[in-house]
C-alpha cells in the first residue's frame, strides 16, 4: 500500500515525468483537457489518453509575461508550463469556455506554444431547456469528429460505451473508497484523497483502477489514532487542487476531513454516465445534471447552499471549510450566498483562499484555531 | 513667488475642445434611469438586464435597465463607492467582478433600506432577462434570483473562437431567443410578443448607428476631431437608449459639429495632437476625468478601442424585417459579441494601427474583469513586431476606485509616452 501512495504521490508532485514515462510505455497520444466539463471517455474512446490538466509544481515566472497575476493559479499555472515547454509531454489540448479565463486561454497556448492538436469547444451554461442538451450533443459531435481525425481512428459506439464503463468503474472505486473514509474519518489524510482522485486524472483509468482496488483492500488495515477529531467536509474548490500543506494544517488543528465535494474529489465522480441507450448522450446528460450544484453552470432556483445544508447534515459533520480558488469568479459570485445559507442553519463555516503560490500558513492556521474551537 | 510660477506651470499646457452635442447625452441618460424609478412607482413592471437582452423588454414596452450601462452611470454620477461598501459589508470579497459588487449593492440597499442617493439607485426589478456574453452576467442575475426571487430566464451568447462557428453559435442563439427568452416574456406579459415594435426599433438603431459609422470615419483624419472618450459617452443611443428617433438626430449633429471642426481645421486637443493611442479595454467609467487629464497633459488622443467599436458596428446587416435574425447576426456574423476575443481583436488591432495613424497602444487592464484581459501582453508584443509601436499596461478597474493606483499609471504612461516620442523623433 505505501508503495501505491509512494507512486501516486510521485505523479501528482510531477506530472511531467510520471506522463512522459507511461507515454513511453504505451505509445499513446496524450490529451490534457480543461477541468471540471469535458467528457474524457470521448479522448478515451478515440484511441488517446486523456489527462486532465494541472497545476503546476512552481512558481509562476514566465507566464506572467502572458497572464495578468490576478488571474488563477490553474490559468497562470497552465499559461506559465506551455511558454516554459513543459507540456510538451502533451500531444493534444481541449479547451471550453468554463470561465473568462478560460475563455482567452487557447489564443495564448496557440500563439506561444501550440500542441500538434489543439481543438475548442462550446459547453452551454444553462443546463434546464431541450436547445442546451442539442448543443451540447452538437458540440460533442464535433468534438468526436475532431478526435477521430486526429487521432486517425473512428470511434465506434461499442469503444465509447466501453470507456464509459471503464470510466464508470473507476468512479465506483473511488466512491468506495470515500465511504471508507466517511466511516473511519482519520484513516485517510485528506491529502492522500486529493492526491487518490488526482492521480486518476493523470493517467490511464486502466491502470488507475488496480491501485485503487490495493488501496481499498488495504487502507482499513492501518491503526488510526483514537483521538477525537471535529468532523468537517470540504466544498469549493472548482478546477484545481488546494495545496497539501493546507490540507495538512486542517488536520494538524484537530480536524478530520470526513467528505468533501470540491472537483479534484467528490465531484469527479459524483455521477456515473448511465450504460444503455445512445452514449453520447449518456454524457451529455451527465453534464446537464443539476447535483451537486455547479457554479460555473447557470442553474439560479437550484441553491448550491440549500444542498450543502442537507448533505452537512447526512454526513453530521461539525463544520465546513470553504476552499475558494483565488480569482475564481464563479465561486467568488456564488460564495456569500452559500455562506449566509449556511450561517442560518447554524452550520459552521470557515473560507480559506486557495493560491498557486505559497500563502502565510501562520494566518490560515490561526483561523483554523478559531473555527476549531467554535465547532468543538 | 517661487511657488506661484511653479504652479503656473504645473497647469496643463494642452486642453480638450469639449463638442457641444454631447451635452445632450446627460439628460437623456438621467431621464432613462429616473424614468425607471418613476415607472415602478407609477406601478408598472420594469426589467433588469444581465447582458444585452434589454431590445427584448423594450418590444414589449417593459422599462428595462442594462447592467454595464448602469455602471458605467453609477460611476460617472460618482454613486460606486456606497454601493460597492454595501456589498463588501453583505461578504463580497474584492476580487469579484466590480459590476457583480456594485448590484449586489444595490440589492443590499433595497433589502435594508439603505440611504443610497436617489439618482444612482435602481428600483426593485419585476423581472431579471440575463444574457451570457460574459459568464459573469450569469453569475449576477443567478444572485439577484437568490436574493429577490423574481422571474429570471438567462440565454447563452457565447463568443466564438473561429468564424467558422458563427452559424452554429447564431443557431443556438436564435433557438434559445425563440424557445427560451422570448416564451418566457410573453408568459410575464400575458401577451404575444410584439416582433413589430421591435423591428421599429431596429429600423431606428440602424439608421442612427448609420450616421455614428459615419461619425467614426472622423477619426481617420490626423488631428482627430473627437475622442475616444466622446465616442464613450455617445454608446448609449446606440445602445440602451436604443430605437428612439432622437438618437438619429443626435448622430446627425454630431457628424455636423464633427465636419464644421474638420472645415475649421480645430482637432480634438489643443493646441495639437501629440500623440494617438490605441485604448484596449473598458472605458474607465469612474476614472475618466483623471485618466483623460493624464493622456491630455501628453497631447495625446485616444482615438480607437475595441470595446467601444463593439456597438453594432455593422449596422449594414441590420434588417428590421428579420428582427431576431438581425440581432443574432450582428452577435456573430457582424462581429458584436466577438471583436473583443484576442483572435478576432487582433487583426482588428493591426488594421486600425495604419487606418488610425496610432503611436502606440494603452491595455487597460480591469483587475476585476478577466474578460478579454488575458492576450493582451501578447497584442503589444505581435504589434510592437510589426509595427514599431510601442504599448503599455494599466491595471486598475472598470469602477472600484479600490484598485486605481495614480502612481502606477503615472509611471507607465510617463514610459510609454517616452517611447513614443523616441520613436517618433527616429521616424523624422
Amino acid at each position: 500500500m505505501e508503495q501505491t501512495l509512494n507512486q501516486i504521490f510521485n505523479l501528482v508532485t510531477d506530472p511531467y515525468t510520471g506522463i512522459a514515462a507511461w507515454k513511453e510505455r504505451l505509445q499513446k497520444k496524450v490529451v490534457g483537457c480543461m477541468p471540471m466539463h469535458l467528457p474524457e471517455e470521448l479522448v478515451h474512446a478515440a484511441g488517446l489518453q486523456p489527462v486532465v490538466l494541472w497545476r503546476s509544481n512552481e512558481p509562476v515566472t514566465l507566464g506572467h509575461a502572458h497572464v495578468y497575476t490576478f488571474n488563477c493559479g490553474l490559468t497562470r499555472s497552465v499559461v506559465d508550463d506551455a511558454v516554459k515547454g513543459k507540456l510538451a509531454v502533451l500531444d493534444g489540448i481541449i479547451t471550453y469556455d468554463l470561465c473568462l479565463q478560460a475563455r482567452e486561454l487557447p489564443f495564448i497556448i496557440n500563439r506561444n506554444a501550440p500542441p500538434a492538436y489543439l481543438e475548442t469547444v462550446y459547453i452551454p451554461g444553462p443546463v434546464t431547456a431541450p436547445v442546451y442538451k442539442d448543443f451540447l450533443l452538437e458540440n460533442f459531435r464535433n468534438l468526436k469528429a475532431s478526435l477521430e481525425k486526429f487521432s486517425g481512428q473512428t470511434m465506434t459506439q461499442d469503444a465509447l460505451r466501453q470507456s464509459i464503463a471503464l470510466y464508470n468503474r473507476q468512479r465506483g472505486l473511488l466512491r468506495q473508497l470515500y465511504a471508507l473514509r466517511r466511516q473511519t474519518p482519520g484513516l485517510i489524510r485528506a491529502k492522500e484523497m486529493l492526491a487518490i482522485v488526482q492521480s486518476g486524472m493523470l493517467m490511464p483509468k486502466e491502470e488507475h483502477i488496480p491501485l485503487l482496488e490495493n488501496l481499498i483492500a488495504e487502507l482499513p488495515k492501518r491503526t488510526v489514532s483514537s483521538g477525537k477529531k471535529a468532523r468537517v467536509v470540504l466544498s469549493g474548490c472548482m478546477c484545481q487542487t488546494p495545496r497539501f500543506d493546507l490540507l495538512d494544517l486542517i488536520e494538524e488543528e484537530g480536524m478530520a476531513v470526513i467528505d468533501d465535494e470540491i472537483y479534484v474529489g467528490g465531484r469527479y465522480f459524483f455521477h456515473d454516465v448511465a450504460e444503455t441507450g445512445d452514449p453520447l448522450e449518456a454524457l451529455a446528460e451527465r453534464y446537464l445534471n443539476r447535483t451537486i450544484p455547479c457554479p460555473t453552470k447557470v442553474d439560479w432556483t437550484n441553491h448550491w447552499g440549500d444542498y450543502l445544508v442537507d448533505w452537512v447534515g447526512q454526513q453530521k459533520a461539525q463544520g465546513v471549510v470553504t476552499l475558494l480558488v483565488k480569482f475564481c469568479p464563479p465561486h467568488l459570485c456564488y460564495y456569500p450566498d452559500v455562506k449566509k445559507r449556511l450561517a442560518n442553519a447554524n452550520i459552521p463555516e470557515v473560507m480559506l483562499e486557495v493560491e498557486h503560490e505559497v500563502v502565510s500558513l501562520e494566518q490560515v492556521r490561526t483561523r483554523l484555531q478559531a473555527f476549531v474551537e467554535e465547532i468543538r | 513667488m517661487e511657488m506661484e510660477r511653479e504652479k503656473r506651470e504645473e497647469k496643463p499646457k494642452y486642453k480638450f475642445n469639449r463638442l457641444e452635442t454631447l451635452k445632450l447625452i446627460g439628460p437623456w441618460v438621467d431621464a432613462h434611469w429616473d424614468g425607471l424609478r418613476v415607472a415602478k412607482k407609477e406601478g408598472k413592471k420594469v426589467a433588469w438586464s444581465m447582458g444585452p437582452l434589454f431590445p427584448i423588454a423594450y418590444a414589449m414596452d417593459i422599462p428595462c435597465h442594462f447592467h454595464a450601462g448602469y455602471a458605467a452611470y453609477c460611476g460617472g454620477r460618482k454613486g460606486v463607492p456606497p454601493l460597492l461598501e454595501a456589498a463588501e459589508a453583505e461578504g463580497h470579497i474584492l476580487d469579484a467582478c466590480s459590476y457583480h459588487r456594485l448590484h449586489m449593492g444595490v440589492i443590499s440597499a433595497i433589502e435594508k433600506k439603505l440611504p443610497i442617493r436617489e439618482e444612482v439607485m435602481l428600483p426593485t426589478p419585476d423581472i431579471v432577462l440575463s444574457a451570457r456574453l460574459c459568464t459573469e452576467h450569469t453569475h449576477q442575475s443567478d444572485a439577484i434570483y437568490r436574493h429577490l426571487k423574481v422571474p429570471t430566464i438567462a440565454i447563452d451568447i457565447i463568443p466564438a473562437h473561429r468564424e467558422s462557428d458563427f452559424k452554429m453559435l447564431e443557431n443556438y442563439t436564435k433557438r434559445q431567443l425563440t424557445e427560451v427568452a422570448i416564451p418566457f416574456l410573453e408568459d410575464f406579459c400575458g401577451r404575444k410578443f410584439d416582433y413589430d415594435r421591435l423591428s421599429e426599433l431596429l429600423a431606428v438603431l440602424k439608421k442612427a448607428s448609420e450616421i455614428r459609422n459615419e461619425c467614426w470615419k472622423f477619426f481617420e483624419l490626423v488631428p482627430s476631431p473627437w475622442t475616444l472618450w466622446d465616442w464613450g459617452v455617445s454608446i448609449a443611443p446606440v445602445f440602451y437608449l436604443m430605437g428612439q428617433p432622437k438618437t438619429v438626430d443626435y448622430f446627425q449633429q454630431l457628424k455636423a459639429e464633427l465636419q464644421q471642426r474638420v472645415d475649421q481645421g480645430i482637432g480634438a486637443v489643443h493646441p495639437q495632437e501629440n500623440f494617438r493611442v490605441y485604448w484596449d479595454g473598458w472605458v474607465p467609467w469612474s476614472f475618466l476625468g483623471p485618466i483623460s487629464r493624464k493622456l491630455l497633459s501628453f497631447g495625446a488622443n485616444p482615438i480607437v478601442g475595441k470595446y467601444p467599436w463593439e456597438f453594432f458596428p455593422h449596422p449594414e446587416g441590420i434588417d428590421p424585417n428579420r428582427p431576431i435574425d438581425s440581432i443574432v447576426e450582428q452577435w456573430y456574423s457582424y462581429m458584436m459579441s466577438t471583436r473583443s476575443s484576442p483572435e478576432f481583436a487582433l487583426p482588428f488591432i493591426e488594421e486600425s494601427v495604419e487606418k488610425y495613424h496610432l503611436d502606440g497602444m494603452i491595455m487597460f487592464a480591469s483587475r476585476t474583469c478577466r474578460l478579454w484581459n488575458l492576450g493582451e501582453q501578447d497584442i503589444i508584443d505581435e504589434i510592437e513586431r510589426k509595427y514599431g509601436i510601442p504599448g503599455v499596461v494599466l491595471e486598475a478597474d472598470m469602477i472600484d476606485p479600490k484598485f486605481f493606483s495614480e502612481g502606477q499609471i503615472d509611471t507607465r504612461l510617463q514610459a510609454l509616452f517616452e517611447m513614443m516620442e523616441a520613436r517618433k523623433r527616429r521616424r523624422r
